[in-house]
Parts: C-alpha cells; sequence; structure tokens
C-alpha cells in the first residue's frame, strides 16, 4: 500500500516552465511523512496531483503518472476519491460549506452515503476522537483556527479515508494547537492506520508525530528520504528550512525606545457576543520592534483590526497624539498595515504601481527609483507589469511588505508577516522591516505564532491571553 | 414557524402576496401585517432584531404614507382613473393603502427570513421543487462567503485608508479586490467540497429528509385557498 508518483512533469499553463520535472517518489502508508522545502519549490503542487486534485481541477499533467494503492486517483469521482483520500488545507476559514460542526460533518457523511443510521454514531465517534465534541452545536465562524483544523480532522476521520494529504496545517495555528492536532494526527496513523503525507516548510510540530522527512527544491524531489531529527540544522537552512528551536539570528542589543507612537488606554473589544479583549492597556515606542505572541483566535489579528478602525472598540486607542476614534481627523501616514492575507492590501492594478504610488510624495523621479530599488531587493521587478493578485503567495507576501514599507509611516503593524514563508523569506522579511524601524524610526508591531522569530526579532514581546496584554518579563526592553 | 417545511412555508407566503397586489384593501394589508408580526413575536426571535429589521419598514411606510396622502390618485394626473384601481377619493385612505402595502410585503418577507433555518429551506427547495445538488450546495457554500465578504469590505476600506487614498463605498478601488477574492474563495471552496466527496451528479444520502407533515399542508390551506378566497371575497 503506498502513494506513488513517477516520472511526473506538470505546469499550471500549457505553454508554461513546469513546476514539477521528473518527479519520482514512494510514500508508504505505514509511515507519516513530511515533505518540505523552500517556498515555490512545487510541494503543494505535488500534494494536490496525488490527491488527484489536479490536473482535474487545473494545470497540465504533461508527463508521468500517480498511482494511489495502485490507482489513479485522478480517474476516481469526488465521493469515490474521499473514500481513498482525504485532504486538510492551509487556510481554514475556506473548508466547509456548511453553517455548523454538526451539520458539516452530515454533508460529509451524505456525500459518502452512509446510511442515515449510521451518521450520528460516525458523527460522535468522530468528535470524540478528536476532542471536540463540545463543538459539535457551534457555528463554524465561531471557531478559531485551530479549532477548525480539528474539525476538518475530525471530517476526514468520519470519513474514514485510507490517505489523508494535509497542506501546511498550523499555518494559522498556534503552537498548542499545533501540538494537539500534530498528536491526533499520529493517532489516527497508529490506531485506523491512515497513510500521512504533509506539506510543511516548519518541522517543529512534526518532530514528534512523523516518522520520515523528504525534501523538495525547486521542482524537484530528493530521492532519500532521513529520519526525523537526522537532518542537521545547518543543513536545513541551507535548504530554506525552518530550523525547529533556532533563533532567525543572534539577537542583539535592544533599541532604544523614543517617544510613544501608539498607546491603548483600557481597550475593550466584544465580537457579537463574544468578549475579545478587555481593558487591554500598552504603550509602543517610536524606534523599536515589538511582537505579539498569542494563541490562534485570541484577538491579535482583532486588536490590529480596532486600531486600524475595521473593528468596533470602547476605550481610547491614540497614534502620534491623535485619537483613532476620530479617523477622519488623522494625518495621511500616521498608521500602516501590513495585513495576514497580503491580498488584502493591495490597491493598485500593477506590482509596479503598488511601490511606485507610495513614494509619489517623494517626487516623480525620486519614486521611480526608489520603487525600482525596491523591487529589485525584493526579487519582484521582472513582474513589474503583472497584477499583484498574479504574484505566488510568497511574492505577495514580499510585495505586500514592500510596498507598506515604501510608505512612510509613524506605525507599521504586520498581522503574521511570515505566515506560510520559508526561513529564507522570513528572515528577508524580517529583516527589510527592522531596517525600516532602524532608519526613520518607526515603530513596528507584528504579530506572530512563532517564538523563536519574536525572540530573534523583537525588543519587546506581548502575550495576548484570556482577553489581556501582558508584556514579558525579562524582555530586552 | 421554525419548525414548518421551508418550501410549504415559502409557497403558503408568497401566493397572497399576489392576490394582495391583485385587489389592493388597507385593511387586508394590515390584518397581514399584524398576522405575521405577532406570529415571529411567538416564534422565538430576539426581540432587538426585530426591532432592528422593523425600524426602516416603518419609516418607509410612514414615507409611503405620506406620498398617498399628499398626493391622492386623481384621474386629471394619473394615466389610469381611481376607479379602476378600486381606490377611494380620500387622501386618508389612499395614503393608509400604500402605507399598509410596504408593511404587508415586509411582514411576510421578515417572517420567512427569520424564521428559517438556511441549511434547512435549501434541503427542503433542494427535494421539493427539484433543485440540482450543486446549485443547492453552492448556495449553501456561497453563504458562509457572506460574511468573510462583509470583512474583505472593510478590510478593502482600510487598506486604501492606509495608503492615503479616499474611495467611495461603492468604488471600483474597494469592489475589485472582494471580485478576484470571491473567484478564489469560490475556487478554494468547490475544491474543499470536492475532497470532502461531494460530486453535483453523485448520489446522496440524506440524514433528515425534509417530509412535508399536517401543519405544513394547513398552512399550504391557509395560504393557498383560505386567504386568496377570503381577499377576493370581502
Amino acid at each position: 500500500m503506498a502513494l506513488q508518483v513517477e516520472n511526473v512533469t506538470f505546469a499550471y499553463t500549457k505553454g508554461g516552465r513546469p513546476v514539477l520535472q521528473e518527479v519520482s517518489a514512494r510514500f508508504e502508508k505505514d509511515r507519516i511523512t513530511v515533505l518540505t522545502g523552500a517556498s515555490g519549490c512545487g510541494k503543494s503542487t505535488l500534494l494536490y496531483l496525488m490527491a488527484g486534485i489536479y490536473p482535474n481541477d487545473t494545470g497540465f499533467l504533461r508527463g508521468g503518472q500517480v498511482r494511489l494503492d495502485g490507482e489513479n486517483p485522478s480517474a476516481w469521482t469526488p465521493p469515490e476519491r474521499c473514500a481513498h483520500v482525504g485532504m486538510m488545507f492551509q487556510n481554514p476559514e475556506l473548508q466547509f460549506c456548511m453553517d455548523t460542526v454538526e451539520n458539516e460533518l452530515i454533508f460529509c457523511l451524505e456525500n459518502r452515503q452512509v446510511p442515515p443510521g449510521e451518521i450520528p454514531g460516525r458523527m460522535d465517534g468522530a468528535l470524540e476522537f478528536c476532542g471536540i465534541s463540545a463543538l459539535k452545536k457551534r457555528t463554524l465562524l465561531s471557531l478559531s483556527g485551530g479549532e477548525r483544523q480539528k474539525v476538518m480532522l475530525a471530517c476526514v476521520t468520519a470519513l474514514q479515508s485510507q490517505w489523508l494529504l494535509l497542506d501546511e496545517p498550523f499555518a494559522n495555528v498556534d503552537e498548542k494547537s499545533a501540538a494537539e492536532i500534530a498528536g491526533k494526527l499520529r493517532r489516527l496513523h497508529k490506531e485506523r492506520g491512515v497513510g500521512i503525507v504533509a506539506v510543511d516548510h516548519r518541522l517543529d510540530h512534526w518532530l514528534a508525530a512523523a516518522d520520515e522527512i523528504r525534501v523538495m527544491e525547486e521542482g524537484k524531489i530528493d530521492p532519500q528520504g532521513y529520519p526525523v531529527g537526522s537532518l542537521s540544522p545547518d543543513w536545513l537552512e541551507k535548504k530554506g528550512i525552518v530550523v525547529p528551536g533556532r533563533l532567525y539570528r543572534e539577537p542583539l542589543l535592544p533599541r532604544k525606545g523614543g517617544e510613544i507612537a501608539l498607546s491603548l488606554r483600557d481597550v475593550s473589544i466584544t465580537l457579537g457576543e463574544k468578549p475579545i479583549a478587555r481593558e487591554l492597556s500598552a504603550r509602543f515606542a517610536c524606534g523599536q520592534v515589538h511582537a505579539l505572541l498569542g494563541e490562534s483566535g485570541c484577538g491579535k489579528s482583532t486588536l490590529f483590526g480596532a486600531i486600524t478602525g475595521t473593528v468596533p472598540y470602547g476605550g481610547e486607542i491614540c497614534a502620534g497624539g491623535y485619537s483613532l476614534k476620530k479617523r477622519r481627523r488623522l494625518p495621511v501616514g500616521l498608521l500602516g498595515l501590513v495585513t495576514q492575507n497580503p491580498q488584502d492590501q493591495f490597491v493598485f492594478d500593477t506590482v509596479y504601481d503598488e511601490v511606485y504610488k507610495s513614494l509619489l510624495a517623494k517626487g516623480e523621479q525620486q519614486a521611480a527609483e526608489t520603487a525600482q530599488r525596491i523591487l529589485r531587493e525584493n526579487q519582484l521587478w521582472r513582474y513589474r507589469e503583472l497584477s499583484p493578485y498574479m504574484l505566488s503567495q510568497g511574492q505577495q507576501r514580499r510585495l505586500g511588505v514592500a510596498a507598506l514599507t515604501a510608505y512612510d509611516c509613524r506605525v507599521l503593524l504586520c498581522d503574521e508577516p511570515t505566515y506560510a514563508q520559508d526561513r529564507r523569506n522570513t528572515i528577508a522579511i524580517l529583516e527589510g522591516l527592522v531596517r525600516q524601524v532602524e532608519e526613520k524610526g518607526l515603530c513596528l508591531i507584528f504579530s506572530t505564532h512563532d517564538r523563536m522569530l519574536a525572540e530573534s526579532y523583537a525588543d519587546q514581546i506581548w502575550h495576548m491571553e484570556g482577553g489581556k496584554l501582558y508584556a514579558q518579563t525579562g524582555s530586552r526592553v | 414557524m421554525r419548525k414548518l417545511d421551508p418550501a410549504c412555508k415559502f409557497i403558503a407566503l408568497l401566493v397572497p402576496t399576489f392576490f394582495l397586489a391583485a385587489k389592493p384593501n388597507a385593511l387586508w394589508n394590515l390584518a397581514v401585517f399584524a398576522v405575521c408580526f405577532l406570529l415571529l413575536f411567538f416564534s422565538r426571535v430576539r426581540l432587538r432584531l426585530i426591532v432592528g429589521i422593523y425600524a426602516p419598514v416603518f419609516l418607509m411606510a410612514a414615507a409611503m404614507f405620506m406620498t398617498g396622502y399628499r398626493f391622492p390618485s386623481d384621474s386629471s394626473s394619473l394615466p389610469v382613473n381611481a376607479a379602476s384601481l378600486n381606490i377611494t377619493s380620500s387622501a386618508v385612505y389612499n395614503g393608509l393603502l400604500m402605507g399598509s402595502r410596504v408593511l404587508a410585503y415586509a411582514a411576510v418577507g421578515v417572517l420567512f427570513a427569520l424564521t428559517t433555518d438556511r441549511i434547512h429551506m435549501v434541503k427542503s427547495f433542494r427535494r421539493h421543487f427539484r433543485l440540482p445538488q450543486s446549485f443547492a450546495y453552492g448556495l449553501l457554500a456561497a453563504w458562509g462567503i457572506f460574511p468573510h465578504m462583509a470583512q474583505e469590505y472593510r478590510r478593502a476600506r482600510a487598506a486604501l485608508r492606509m495608503r492615503g487614498r479616499k474611495a467611495l463605498p461603492v468604488s471600483p478601488a474597494v469592489l475589485k479586490p472582494l471580485l478576484i477574492k470571491s473567484v478564489r474563495w469560490s475556487e478554494e471552496l468547490a475544491i474543499a467540497m470536492e475532497s470532502k466527496g461531494f460530486s453535483g451528479a453523485a448520489k446522496r444520502t440524506e440524514y433528515l429528509p425534509c417530509r412535508i407533515r399536517v401543519p405544513d399542508l394547513l398552512l399550504l390551506l391557509v395560504g393557498c385557498v383560505v386567504l386568496p378566497v377570503l381577499i377576493l371575497c370581502l
């Protein structure tokens, strides 16, 4: 019983450059395999091919074949396919089509043509296995990223798929939830014999769960599989993979903060009936880097939403001496936001304009020169005529950060700026942001689930927990 | 009202509105509004929600009343005469007729919307109106996107504000990213649904099939026969 890829060459467009070049690999069912590599190396594409989603949905298989337990997965109908292979996606927000956890599981089981009498038993069994029986009646919208991934796991458990393929399942999940989910995956594999192949550029969550690591590089897969823990940190670093437990750089001496750029006083936020933040008070100084850590769903993005005016709040938020409640009177360039999803911040038609038009205040000539320099630094110059939406996710992320850093602002908020990025891009993004802090003296606040990232770059680490914000004691400020 | 079959409820509420339109009568309009309002009130709908929805309805009804009151039907200024529309010459009655019509139609719509579970409704429509499977479940999936759309709209406006750009609420700068994202979301959702075994063509089992029961038939009888006859005769 194995998942086999034989000489597969695949491209997204008919005449375009292949994303996968004669890739051959075999994944055994009795192992949990993690497929890793730098962003854009083709690992997610390979996963979608193995799941039978590609080339049915998109792309061109120019050569080779995929065999799942000896059969071609793209020839199966969806109900046949889900009996063999289940998928768990990176974005937990767009995996469901029903309103509640219970209805979603019923939807899955009805698709699988489970007799109605058996549905309650299978549903409750799956929820219990995933430890989320208490969420059965909850609406999916009210769940955090980690909880949604557990619901997705419950769906796959209920469907009794023979294989489970995961595409960066922990990208939107905090460390505690990631560890829990990894444990459950291990149990699913051991107790029910489900074969698991996961794509992830971070290995730390898999150390206790996976059996084998496979490495991809520029559309090719290393023929050798490595046991977990056998790969040296330096080798991983060279391949652009995030090294578990290793800092991204040696922490430098803390920067001395200037005047207060942003202050929160007794800020309370309630979404629907749910209190997200309760009487938060904090001050963020200019010329410093602040990291905001916290479990998924704890309210980090919501707090950024309150600061930027997309979420209503009580209390007072001031930036540069202005109360943010009176947004119409705010001077331009006070706040900048790099969103979790870079697509949320694109406002112009081309990659070039995203950077150039942010710089126009400096004069056309200087704006053009600076835009070119920034785009070249971020390896985006050759895409300058394209729409930002046509870039890959990693390129979009780099453009998002570049556009906002080009734009002079006093407080720059970054909501998970390194989400789904490999080590190389993570470092490039953070180095770029920190350079802005040092050159322009702005106040940078970024949220992340990656403690090592916070330890490496932040002058002050904040924790958000139970609706409160705590400054980490022993933080370098 | 919540337990009734949505397809039957839909027909039973829709049919009388045609008769109300065909035979304008302020008394009937007000009676329909009162009955719908009472049914809503006893259907465990949050009072705050009812007030929130009805506030603009009342405002519109008042505006229509004033319009009807201020500009009563006048055979010299209107292309039809008052007799053909069965409207009395009283300005107050004319205003009442127009205002009450807003109340009646709004009450019927609000009653259906606030007492119907969307999943139950789509399943019922699929079964009784023979809607294609992919359309019905596609509708449900699209429904799940709406809360994201509202959030994304706010984000798009915030992004423009952050870059010092001002944009009107419906300007292309705000709507374009929303359109692009909706296409991507629909693709991602379609892949997720297929990975859970959904196919527009394949057979599915039904855990809780939508069946028509006696109360549903009674409602149909009242909505499609009793009420129309009464409206036409009285």
